[in-house]
């Protein structure tokens, strides 16, 4: 029923787009309007925001309370989890995002065929569809932790020199891809099932905590630190905030930036794999 | 109807309730992680903050296995549904509340239960069965108030077409009842104690158990749950008046 000739890879544009420019503009209009969109539906903007600072609220008070005794908890003191925590706020709202149980959906109630039909790549508009809302919660976040610093008068560690920005931003960046990579290839799974919201939700609380969004994974046992390093959620916010911290030096920032990149790796041929497997089973069900 | 439906989507409904144990013991994990570099939590101990915790998922659970129909409200209304509803025979409020109970919280209560009676035994709770009745009776005090905070939701969304947010805001705050209430600062306990009853619901059956209930603290509890609970009673009954019908 629909060509699937033009669509077998995922990662590059559809039909005959030959200007760099007009795929940029077709991006560009996908996420101005995401923007529009996110900012039309207030309420549940204003309710993804309430669990964001509900989640900040109670970790820097439990952070401040371990802490407050000696000045530290394990090998942090309570500038460094203050921080930590306002990090993860802050890399939740841009790394993180709500949409992107969208393109499970899509496939399982069979809009997803439109964009068999569009001159666009699904991977691509999926992408820059969520960063619009991720742009946004970003501003959010970081109002709201002026704020909270404002009201609760909290010390926390500013950025060190210019170099180790750059270098945070990178791992920010890979991180990034690699979130997005891990969720879209977990919502190509909708093509063999229609039941993918399940498993679905049991891979966001492997991803919430194995990244360490809610507390720093040196706290556990050695084991499971070991464990959860050789996974790829350690190098999603863990490592980008151990690294703003200062905690690591440069040749484990190399070679954690390292393990991003060849996560990234794996996961872009992954989603190629599993996008020309699934789109062979994809019968546009429910439209 | 609703054990059926869960049976027939495995898959699914397997992976939700993996998920919950997941995030549970995640938290645990977390938990007993903090303890391995401190030994006490404003002033509280292991299994004391255990207690706390294993308490706000107790509450929580009861409040998810009962109440899931509440989600189905809005579609109901949006389709015109609601109108049946209220036709029958049937209290309308009971049924929008109670319809659609979710067995995989009924499964998950099974170890929860468990762990919360091997945290007896660790805290030396059962040589002091007054205490474990105060903890039922407060327990049961929560429940009210859960009930009342659902009530408030379900009459919002008969009101106002609203999606449950409000009790969306509700289910994100009961994970600051995860830990003691004094962690917070003082501003922080007053809003999470009047105004989203989340410290009354969680800590005072806690530390009821623990034995250092203040009088104070109870009759904060009972007062809260008197309010609320007729409160929501007559909220439900103004958006009864207010709703319009979307159908025939």
């Amino acid at each position: 029923m629909f060509s699937r000739q033009g669509s077998t890879f995922p990662l590059s544009a559809n039909a005959s787009n030959s200007s760099r420019l007009n795929l940029m503009k077709k991006y560009l209009t996908v996420f101005k309007t995401s923007w529009a969109n996110e900012l039309e539906y207030r309420a549940a903007f204003l309710l993804a925001r309430s669990r964001n600072i509900i989640y900040l609220l109670l970790l820097y008070y439990v952070w401040l309370s371990l802490s407050k005794m000696t000045g530290r908890f394990a090998m942090y003191g309570t500038e460094e989890l203050t921080t930590y925590v306002f990090g993860a706020h802050l890399l939740r709202s841009v790394i993180f995002g709500a949409q992107s149980r969208l393109p499970a959906w899509e496939i399982n109630d069979g809009t997803f065929s439109i964009f068999l039909v569009r001159p666009v790549s699904h991977f691509w508009f999926v992408f820059w569809r969520e960063l619009a809302q991720r742009a946004i919660y970003f501003a959010s976040a970081v109002a709201e932790l002026v704020i909270f610093v404002w009201l609760t008068r909290a010390n926390f560690l500013g950025l060190v020199d210019w170099g180790v920005t750059i270098i945070i931003l990178i791992t920010i960046i890979n991180a990034i891809f690699l979130y997005f990579l891990l969720t879209y290839l977990v919502n190509l799974f909708a093509f063999w099932s229609r039941e993918a919201m399940g498993p679905r939700f049991l891979f966001e609380w492997f991803l919430e905590f194995g990244s360490g969004a809610f507390f720093p994974l040196d706290i556990l046992s050695k084991t499971l630190l070991i464990t959860f390093q050789f996974l790829p959620f350690a190098y999603i916010v863990y490592f980008p905030l151990k690294t703003y911290l200062g905690k690591w030096d440069p040749w484990q920032i190399a070679t954690g930036i390292s393990i991003q990149i060849v996560f990234i790796i794996i996961f872009s041929l992954l989603v190629i794999f599993t996008w020309r497997r699934g789109l062979r089973r994809y019968s546009g069900e429910g439209i | 109807m609703a054990a059926a439906s869960y049976m027939s989507n495995r898959i699914e409904y397997g992976s939700y309730f993996f998920g919950k144990v997941v995030r549970f013991a995640f938290l645990l994990v977390a938990i007993l992680a903090i303890f391995n570099h401190v030994k006490t939590m404003a002033g509280y101990s292991k299994y004391q903050v255990i207690a706390f915790f294993l308490t706000a998922f107790l509450v929580d659970t009861i409040g998810q296995a009962l109440f899931r129909g509440i989600y189905l409200v809005r579609e109901d209304i949006r389709k015109g549904n609601f109108d049946y509803v209220v036709s029958k025979p049937l209290n309308s409020l009971a049924y929008s509340l109670f319809r659609l109970p979710d067995f995989l919280d009924v499964i998950f209560l099974v170890p929860l239960l468990t762990l919360v009676i091997y945290t007896f035994v660790k805290l030396g709770i059962f040589s002091n069965p007054a205490n474990i009745l105060l903890y039922l009776v407060f327990i049961l005090i929560s429940t009210i108030i859960l009930v009342a905070l659902h009530i408030v939701s379900v009459s919002l969304t008969v009101w106002t077409m609203e999606s449950e947010s409000f009790i969306w805001i509700y289910r994100n705050a009961m994970f600051l009842g995860l830990f003691p209430p004094e962690i917070f600062s003082n501003p922080v306990q007053l809003i999470f104690t009047f105004a989203m009853p989340i410290i009354i619901i969680v800590a005072v059956p806690a530390k009821a158990l623990l034995g250092i209930l203040t009088p104070g603290m109870a009759l904060a509890a009972l007062a809260v749950a008197f309010v609320f609970f007729f409160g929501s009673l007559l909220l439900w009954k103004i958006s009864l008046k207010h709703y319009s019908s979307a159908s025939s």
